[in-house]
């Protein structure tokens, strides 16, 4: 699934989300673009305590001189974010739907510690709503040694992949077998707080009135941060070097009240984030190694 | 039938360096802190997945949301989930408090094994709403009627929506208690140099301790600190000498003395928290750990610092002699003593008090003067001065300390004593 | 799968264009080498077991593969058969060759199944010890034998591996049973060329091991330490994970998370060694198995090494660890009956390295003191062995200039760097209570590096 993009751009600077989202409204998509061709690159990236302090109080994780396996992933959005709207690109970003995320890490990144973040994409496969692309970020210590690898796929409804593209063939991930679940009250401000410590400002994330320019009765909660959130919940139970899957499945409108489960499976965990009638909104598993 | 009793074993603790306040952890939580103190005592005593018998602990400065800080910071250790917890407040003496609440449940036999401890942030610090508007929310909480809730909301004025920060004074005096504490040593005419002579000692104690290993098993370091951030290995008598003074410039204390308390023989802010573990020495025997000392007896006095003309922080000087007494010993039968330096002048005051005759008689009810201690056994390996002084945590650090310096040497029997805000002081022999 | 240090170069040659660019610059193509996983079989195809001459050892070697879930077969399968005919391992009973002309038997068995090797398959060949040789022939062929795998290590394809085990007079199979699994599982994915001896188990050797055996592992805050700590910790043991104060925050969650206890003490200190045996003896009643792994690079060249260089690399990678061997062999009840001490040496101390005489000399000064323990370990039933890694993907190697760093990830056989938990497993299997006949052996985790003997 790695790929390696042969031409790599150092970013002086992280990318300013703020800036990208009005260009992803107006950039057009190039439907022959290959978005394998660029990978962008940061250097010298810190975390420091306050920013982190912060993320793991909107995500719900206890501050520690770790990173949350769910952290690096802001690390490496904007330059997501950049390679889809600066670079050559299939999709038209707006529209582009967050429907899993696949993280890996060898070991927990720390804080201090100087990492380098990279944001490459893998080819276009096909799909049966369209066509999906993986995004991938990899964080590593700026002494080369790669630590975390986030994959995100999109998918364009409707869009079609190249002649010959290799199909999508992820299946969906079980619910957890749970007993009691916890009650979440999912707060209004969510997405105004986790915007601001991820940088991801997407209006469906801000506000009702942000939301309903794009079509959503309400604002809906970040994908990442639900996730996070369902994450945080197992804590120190949470293995050093893991694999964790997400599928994103129904959006989750802010204000709500869902539900929590979380059950383990083998060495792993899975859970869930559902709403009324046990529909799904986010499920993960997460995996030793 | 009540079971016999066993004395608590102290096994050891683990503590993260303290911070001054607005530093290294300002965006720490008490329950990140606590947390992170818990999960290096499990590390180090290899508790993973155990069910300790209960962990107290608890904060000084604590948000409304935190009523169940230590169960949830316990949650979110490595600690079985299944480990009960409650919290504890006591002030400055929490921490010690909270050692002896669970050293007495070991003693009957309730609970094999217990963690205790404290956590602080001056950096963290909650800030109360006016208590006017406090009011308008909760009535608003419980109306019922369109009219209910504009008639509350229609009781708010702008002056209520400034924040109340909390307060460093006594509510019943208005004082702080650098202030009350500057009365006592104007009282007792604690010398300016006596106290920058304690401060300075405490840092060499510390520094000392610190480059002898001596914290190795003691200390866990949090946030890319690895010593408390406060100790001044350099520092001088010239230096602190040369500070202003910053408590009892007016008032009482103005009227009888000179001011002498200044920054540096006072403790600061400080964010921090510590943890011991505790348990029978059966329990520690069957996991092969080890037994540094046990907390034998301990007394908490208060007094009556509003009227009854007593110091705020003099509490300790009034608990040991019942200290002493109960367990027939005298103030000198001690290898070593640990009293807590919440400031330089707590400490002189109350060696001072002690070795007055009538103070001894007409304060402490005793028939002659406790007397004097050989201060070389004083605060050995350093302490609050320069540690700082995260409130709840003192006393665990303190009784971890203490229990290991008893080890060391093979042996012995040390005094601890921790005067706290409300005119109160927890004290306790430990034996090796 | 996890993230691990994987290259970049790597990544490219597996996509299309990078296997097109590759093939046609002659560049070499790293294979993903198969690596042991918790539940996995030893061996995840048919293995061939083959034996020449008198093949005293085929008969213990088929029953160990087969007890291991492994399809044993005893000829060449048909192309069409299971898995396209495809051998995940070919292991050749050569201990009774005694006659140059026998060797015959050897090509003749290895040459038709070489080709059919599975990507990451094995070739294990099982030799007598030459100094046990009847004969001058008998030697010269036992000897040959070293020569021949390590050719076959170095043709071998697709992250197949070819080593050599010398099995002792003496030993049973129950002795080098680890050794023979360890050979072929996953868990030797980055050990190739390698020959290593084992004998009979000491008789001093405890009758049964504890039931939570009790590890060190020092410099265990992060790297090839927390690895180690880990592959001890699946293995079922209690690792006391020892480090610098300074690393105490890594440590604790190393420890917590391998359910072990954290140890802050700096080895160098003068009270180290006793405060170590004292807290085994007091807080684990001995301990089972000693890893040396702490360690320190100060690298410049010979000319620009300063005293202070010198001293640093010398006191924390050889003379610390020696001091503390002495105080824990020397504390009644620090040690476990039957101790295993392994201790990581390196590449460089084998093959020298430039920039690193002072690392070099430690190391090759480690290797010397795991020979000297040998001998006198073997009387009270312990063993000492050497695991010297070559390039494994860490913090310390990527601190390398990009010229050497690609040159030593590319100058082995596998084409590749390893990780730390291939040493991690190389350790894990020394420190096995089955290895017991392995001792005073240096085996190098390294993908055979050309550099080196």
């Amino acid at each position: 699934m790695s790929t390696v993009a042969p031409f790599v751009r150092v970013l002086d600077a992280p990318p300013v989300l703020a800036r990208l989202y009005p260009r992803a409204v107006t950039s057009r998509p190039d439907p022959s673009a290959d978005p394998t061709r660029t990978a962008l690159e940061q250097r010298g990236v810190r975390v420091d305590a306050d920013r982190l302090a912060a993320y793991d109080r909107v995500c719900g994780f206890p501050l520690r001189d770790d990173l949350p396996p769910t952290f690096p992933h802001i690390l490496g959005f904007g330059a997501q974010m950049a390679l889809m709207v600066t670079e050559p690109f299939p999709f038209r970003l707006v529209g582009l739907v967050h429907v899993r995320q696949r993280i890996e890490q060898s070991r927990p990144l720390r804080l201090g510690e100087e990492l380098t973040v990279r944001a490459s994409a893998a080819p276009v496969r096909s799909h049966r709503s369209g066509a999906v692309v993986d995004l991938v970020a990899e964080v590593g210590t700026g002494d080369g040694e790669p630590v975390w690898r986030g994959v995100s796929t999109y998918l364009a409804r409707g869009a079609s992949a190249p002649a010959g593209a290799v199909a999508d063939d992820a299946v969906d991930l079980p619910m957890p077998d749970a007993g009691q679940p916890a009650l979440w009250r999912v707060p209004a401000d969510t997405g105004r707080r986790y915007a601001g410590v991820s940088g991801d400002v997407n209006p469906i994330h801000l506000s009702t009135a942000s939301a309903r320019l794009l079509g959503f009765k309400r604002a809906i909660a970040h994908g990442m941060w639900t996730a996070a959130r369902s994450l945080a919940t197992l804590d120190a139970r949470l293995p050093q070097a893991l694999t964790v899957d997400v599928q994103f499945a129904k959006p989750l409108l802010l204000g709500s009240t869902v539900q929590h489960v979380a059950a383990r499976d083998g060495d792993g965990w899975r859970t869930a984030v559902r709403g009324r009638g046990g529909i799904p909104h986010v499920v993960t598993r997460v995996l030793p190694g | 039938m009540a079971p016999a009793l066993r004395r608590a074993a102290i096994v050891g603790g683990n503590r993260i360096p303290f911070a001054r306040s607005g530093k290294r952890y300002a965006q720490a939580s008490t329950q990140d802190m606590l947390t992170a103190a818990i999960d290096g005592l499990v590390a180090r005593y290899g508790l993973q997945g155990e069910r300790v018998g209960e962990v107290a602990a608890g904060a000084v400065l604590k948000h409304s949301r935190d009523l169940n800080l230590t169960r949830e910071a316990v949650l979110s250790t490595a600690l079985a989930p299944t480990t009960p917890a409650y919290d504890v407040q006591q002030a400055c003496g929490t921490g010690l408090e909270a050692a002896v609440l669970v050293a007495n449940k070991i003693a009957l036999g309730q609970v094999d094994s217990a963690i205790a401890g404290g956590t602080d942030s001056a950096s963290d610090a909650p800030i109360a709403v006016d208590e006017g508007l406090r009011r308008v929310l909760l009535d608003l909480g419980h109306a019922r009627t369109p009219q209910q809730k504009l008639k509350a909301i229609s009781r708010l004025r702008p002056g209520n929506l400034v924040p109340a920060p909390p307060r460093n004074s006594e509510p019943r005096t208005g004082l702080s208690m650098g202030e009350h504490m500057a009365i006592t040593a104007a009282e007792r005419r604690i010398p300016r140099q006596a106290q920058d002579e304690l401060a300075l000692a405490s840092h060499r104690n510390l520094t000392a301790a610190y480059d002898r290993g001596f914290f190795d098993d003691l200390v866990t370091p949090y946030l890319g600190l690895k010593r408390d951030d406060n100790l001044r290995p350099d520092s001088t008598l010239e230096k602190l000498s040369s500070l202003q003074p910053v408590f009892g410039r007016s008032g009482r204390a103005a009227d009888l003395a000179e001011p002498t308390m200044t920054a540096g023989n006072s403790t600061p802010l400080t964010d921090g928290a510590a943890v011991v573990l505790l348990a029978s020495d059966e329990w520690a025997e069957q996991r092969r750990l080890p037994v540094l000392a046990h907390l034998v007896d301990a007394e908490t006095a208060a007094v009556d610092y509003v009227h009854g003309g007593d110091g705020l922080l003099m509490a300790g000087a009034h608990a040991v002699p019942r200290l002493l007494e109960r367990n027939g010993l005298t103030l000198q039968d001690f290898d070593l003593y640990e009293i807590h330096e919440a400031f330089a002048a707590t400490v002189l005051a109350v060696l001072d008090v002690w070795n007055d005759e009538e103070y001894c008689r007409e304060r402490l009810g005793l028939p002659a003067a406790l007397g004097t201690i050989d201060r070389s056994k004083l605060n050995v390996a350093g302490s609050s001065l320069a540690t700082g002084h995260p409130f709840a945590a003192t006393g665990a650090r303190i009784l971890a300390s203490t229990a290991k310096l008893l080890s060391e040497r093979g042996g012995g029997r040390a005094l601890i004593s921790i005067c706290a805000a409300g005119g109160q002081g927890v004290t306790a022999i430990v034996e090796a | 799968m996890p993230t691990q240090p994987t290259d970049r170069y790597a990544q490219f040659v597996g996509t299309a264009p990078g296997t097109w660019l590759s093939s046609q610059l002659g560049l070499p193509r790293p294979a993903e080498l198969r690596r042991a996983q918790p539940g996995k079989r030893v061996l995840d195809g048919p293995a061939l077991v083959v034996g020449t001459g008198l093949a005293p050892l085929r008969a213990d070697l088929a029953d160990l593969l087969r007890a291991a879930g492994t399809d044993v077969l005893d000829e060449l399968p048909e192309e069409a058969a299971d898995h396209g005919g495809r051998l995940a391992a070919i292991v050749v009973d050569a201990t009774g060759l005694r006659e140059v002309a026998e060797l015959e038997q050897v090509r003749a068995a290895v040459v038709p199944a070489f080709r059919r090797l599975a990507p990451s398959g094995r070739l294990l060949v099982v030799a007598a010890a030459v100094d046990e040789a009847a004969t001058v022939a008998a030697a010269a062929v036992q000897q040959g034998l070293e020569g021949f795998v390590r050719s076959a290590a170095k043709e071998a394809r697709a992250g197949a591996t070819a080593n050599l085990v010398r099995v002792r007079a003496g030993a049973s199979a129950a002795d080098w049973a680890s050794t023979v699994e360890f050979f072929c599982s996953g868990r030797s994915a980055y050990v190739d060329g390698q020959v290593v001896t084992v004998g009979p188990a000491p008789a001093a050797a405890p009758a049964q091991e504890r039931e939570r055996p009790v590890a060190v592992v020092t410099g265990a805050a992060q790297g090839i330490g927390a690895a180690i700590a880990e592959a001890l910790a699946r293995g079922g043991a209690h690792v006391v994970c020892v480090d610098i104060a300074a690393q105490g925050e890594a440590l604790a969650q190393v420890a917590n998370r391998v359910g072990g206890t954290a140890l802050h003490l700096d080895i160098t200190s003068a009270s180290a060694p006793a405060a170590l045996a004292e807290h085994l003896r007091t807080r684990h009643g001995g301990a089972d198995v000693i890893v040396h792994n702490a360690g320190i690079t100060r690298d410049k060249l010979l000319v620009n090494t300063d005293a202070d260089r010198w001293a640093s690399v010398l006191e924390v990678n050889l003379a610390a660890e020696l001091r503390i061997d002495d105080a824990l062999l020397e504390t009644e009840g620090a040690l476990h009956a039957g101790a295993r001490f392994v201790c990581l040496s390196s590449l460089s101390g084998i093959a020298g390295n430039r920039g690193q005489v002072n690392y070099s000399t430690s190391k090759a000064g480690v290797i010397g003191a795991v020979r000297a323990m040998a001998p006198l370990l073997a009387k009270r039933g312990m063993t000492a062995n050497a695991v010297a890694p070559g390039f494994i993907e860490t913090a310390m190697t990527a601190r390398m200039p990009v010229a050497t760093r690609e040159m030593g990830r590319r100058a082995n056989s596998l084409q590749q760097g390893g990780r730390p938990e291939d040493v991690a497993e190389t350790v894990a299997w020394l420190a096995d209570p089955r290895s017991r006949g392995v001792n005073g052996q240096v085996v190098r985790v390294c993908g055979q590096s050309l550099l080196g003997a």
